[in-house]
């Protein structure tokens, strides 16, 4: 079930940035970000909503700083064209994760992933990698479920959510 | 007999037979800046940047050779802060790009429009650690406002363009172009349209119920004080902040970057605010009940400890021409986003006349109580000689203070009766900022008088280029005031690190006088207070660049000063009569 964006720290923040898709522009962001003292959690990139544009969601430890300064700061760079807090805006955030069972496989592992809504995107007679996609808790708990089942790797992608990002008026 | 081949064909006398693209990438360049309105840049030819001297003496665009390239960033800087326009700095790549590093984040922390055009190596060897390859985007990220790499040669007119858009438009800063080799040699056809430009857009106007509450605070407070900064300047809003100011009977201190905007001596005039500033400014900076800051940033040397900064303020009024600047540091009930002149002039349209004749003499109390003091005892005190340089200082003057005790000396006592021109590094604090930036004004200036106030620490760092004041015909007059040691950092152990002097004594230091007579300038040194002002006239009467050198008292200090971690109130006066 999906969640609203919930901050696991006061400082901490979700952003969404709409930029211009030039050479060097997630070192001009993840630069911003740090150079103003604050931590990059963690970043996702999609293509934006314009063509040429990308939209990355950004999840910002501010530390010290006041909080609304990562984002008054990317609003700076010339390659932004627009930043949107989402932290309490109550937008759904969703992840993908992906799980790997290794041979020989549980007899309920088919059953539970399909509980779990998961989907199985590849299986050989020794692998077996399912797709789930969802809010980052419900990820979570599914891999803490899916342990017992001999669950390998697992790789959680990080959070995206979709917002409109407007430029502010000059 | 000579090993030497026996003749060498002098290129440079037969173009002809140099085989020249009607319009490369260089041409097309430098067209965009004659286009720009460039008429000097300041730089150093390289490897990497040769196609672009090659076609320079073909356009309209003063060069001025520098000796090291952080002398080039910092001219750049020292045009701009004197002109008003775009400065620009050309260096190769590899360590000649870098060394433009230091000049770019002064004059970016300082809200200075600079143009940093650097060579790189060719297109097809990035990446490839090629000789005298850097990676100047990535080292220049924090320090500019944005950068360039061309890969097309046919973005350059566009690049250019957009680059000093950016580098003027809202908050100025520093702008970096890095162009591969083989694009400046690229050839391009003449008929190409010029494509579209990015707009940076510059804040739009405030809006007009902030003013008009902000207009309703002023009116209404009875403890009013008006902090200034660069801001100010770079808007051109002295009248307007003077107009202001005597509207309302307010009184102005100003920031280390806004010393200048407001004139002094003037019965409203608070002179400088913060760590080192004025007692009677910060006294009433700390008792005010309303601060209108305009066109500065409030960093940790304005405000010292947070806490103790305006705390009896019951509005505080921050007009920033760059939104992330309000509530960074101070909060603000009445942040404004805007162009301090337009603010500064709606404000003084519709704030209502006041006369604060109680708050008036409480500050004049305590500027009676807190004067600006130095010791007597024989020596050459720094802020004599300053008094007789201010006393010859005229409006049109640029005075240009380096890094440390000379540009607090400098800025405390500031005067000379109208607003004018006083560039320092107040971001950066830049030790070697003020020899070049003050050639680079005078390059922007020819008909003022340039004067830079240096420490002897600070001028060594780029005394070079007096070799380019003199080869280029810029009468910089140099004022050192030599305590023999890095005299701030002196200061700061003894006051705050438990009296240890460690390694800021310069027990050799050159021969002043003899090195500026090496470069070409006329050299002088001074002792005695007596001399001072023949000193400076025969400086000011010789037609080239001058040094004089002050041989001053080594333990003067800097007073009042504010106790690391202390709050504005908390300054601790010169402790001697």
């Amino acid at each position: 079930m999906p969640v609203p964006v919930s901050a696991p720290a006061s400082s901490a923040r979700l952003l969404l940035v709409r930029v211009e898709d030039r050479p060097g522009i997630l070192q001009r962001v993840t630069n911003c970000v740090s150079r103003r003292g604050h931590q990059l959690l963690s970043c996702a990139v999609a293509a934006g909503p314009e063509e040429g544009e990308l939209r990355l969601w950004l999840r910002v430890h501010t530390g010290m700083q006041p909080p609304e300064q990562a984002a008054l700061q990317l609003r700076k760079l010339i390659d932004v064209v627009a930043v949107e807090d989402l932290t309490e805006s109550g937008v759904r955030e969703w992840t993908l994760g992906l799980f790997e069972f290794l041979a020989p496989f549980a007899r309920e592992l088919e059953t539970e992933l399909e509980r779990w809504g998961a989907q199985v995107v590849e299986r050989t007679p020794e692998r077996l990698v399912a797709a789930l996609g969802g809010p980052p808790a419900s990820l979570d708990a599914a891999r803490t479920e899916l342990a017992g089942l001999g669950l390998g790797d697992f790789a959680r992608g990080r959070p995206i959510a979709l917002h409109p990002v407007v430029p502010q008026e000059a | 007999m000579s090993t030497f081949p026996a003749f060498r064909p002098d290129h440079r006398k037969q173009p002809e037979l140099e085989v020249v693209p009607a319009r490369s990438g260089a041409e097309v360049l430098l067209s965009a800046l004659v286009g720009q309105g460039v008429d000097t840049v300041f730089g150093i030819p390289g490897g990497a940047n040769l196609p672009i001297y090659r076609h320079l003496p073909q356009f309209p665009i003063r060069h001025v050779l520098v000796r090291h390239e952080q002398g080039a960033a910092h001219m750049a800087d020292g045009y701009a802060r004197a002109s008003g326009r775009v400065g620009v700095c050309i260096a190769t790549s590899g360590p000649g790009a870098l060394n433009l590093v230091t000049g770019l984040a002064t004059a970016h922390f300082d809200s200075v429009p600079v143009v940093a055009l650097t060579g790189q190596v060719a297109s097809p060897t990035i990446g490839t650690d090629a000789f005298q390859e850097s990676d100047v985007i990535g080292s220049c990220l924090s320090v500019t406002k944005h950068s360039y790499q061309l890969r097309d040669p046919g973005e350059i007119e566009e690049v250019v363009a957009e680059a000093f858009h950016v580098a003027r438009t809202g908050r100025p800063g520093a702008v970096l172009i890095d162009i591969p080799k083989d694009v400046q040699q690229a050839h391009l056809g003449d008929d190409r349209p010029l494509r579209r430009i990015r707009r940076h857009a510059a804040p739009a106007p405030a809006p007009e119920q902030q003013i008009e509450a902000a207009a309703g605070y002023l009116s209404g407070a009875r403890r009013l004080v008006i902090l200034a900064g660069r801001g100010v300047a770079i808007a051109g809003a002295q009248e307007a902040l003077l107009k202001l100011a005597l509207k309302l009977d307010a009184p102005v201190g100003t920031t280390l970057l806004g010393t200048g905007v407001f004139p002094n001596p003037h019965p409203l005039g608070l002179g400088l605010v913060g760590f080192m500033g004025t007692g009677y400014c910060n006294r009433a900076v700390t008792d005010c009940d309303l601060l209108l800051m305009v066109g500065m940033r409030a960093d940790d040397r304005v405000t010292c400890r947070l806490d103790g900064f305006a705390p009896r303020a019951e509005h505080i009024i921050h007009v920033n021409i760059d939104p992330a600047e309000l509530g960074k540091t101070v909060a603000a009930d009445c942040p404004i986003v805007g162009d301090a002149r337009d603010v500064l002039e709606r404000l003084a349209a519709q704030a209502e006349p006041g006369s604060r004749p109680e708050w008036r003499e409480q500050v004049d109390d305590w500027r009676r109580q807190h004067p600006l003091r130095h010791p007597r005892n024989g020596r050459l005190q720094p802020q004599e000689v300053l008094r007789a340089y201010y006393a010859r200082r005229r409006p049109a003057d640029i005075t240009v203070a380096d890094v440390g005790l000379n540009q607090m000396w400098a800025a405390t006592g500031w005067s000379g009766g109208e607003s004018g021109l006083f560039l320092n590094s107040g971001g950066q604090g830049t030790m070697g900022f003020a020899l070049p930036a003050a050639i680079g004004a005078q390059a922007a200036a020819p008909g003022s008088r340039v004067f830079a106030i240096c420490g002897e620490g600070g001028l060594v760092m780029t005394v070079q280029e007096l070799a380019t004041a003199v080869e280029a015909g810029l009468p910089v007059k140099v004022l050192i005031l030599n305590n023999r040691q890095l005299g701030m950092v002196r200061q700061f152990q003894d006051d705050f690190y438990g009296g240890v002097r460690s390694q800021v004594d310069h027990t050799v230091t050159p021969d002043f006088p003899t090195l500026a007579q090496a470069f070409g300038c006329y050299g002088e040194a001074v002792d005695e207070l007596a001399e001072v002002g023949p000193a400076l006239d025969r400086a000011i009467a010789h037609p080239g660049p001058a040094v004089l050198e002050f041989r001053i008292d080594p333990e003067a200090g800097i007073f009042p000063i504010v106790p690391l971690g202390g709050t504005l109130s908390e300054f601790v006066e010169c402790p001697y009569p």
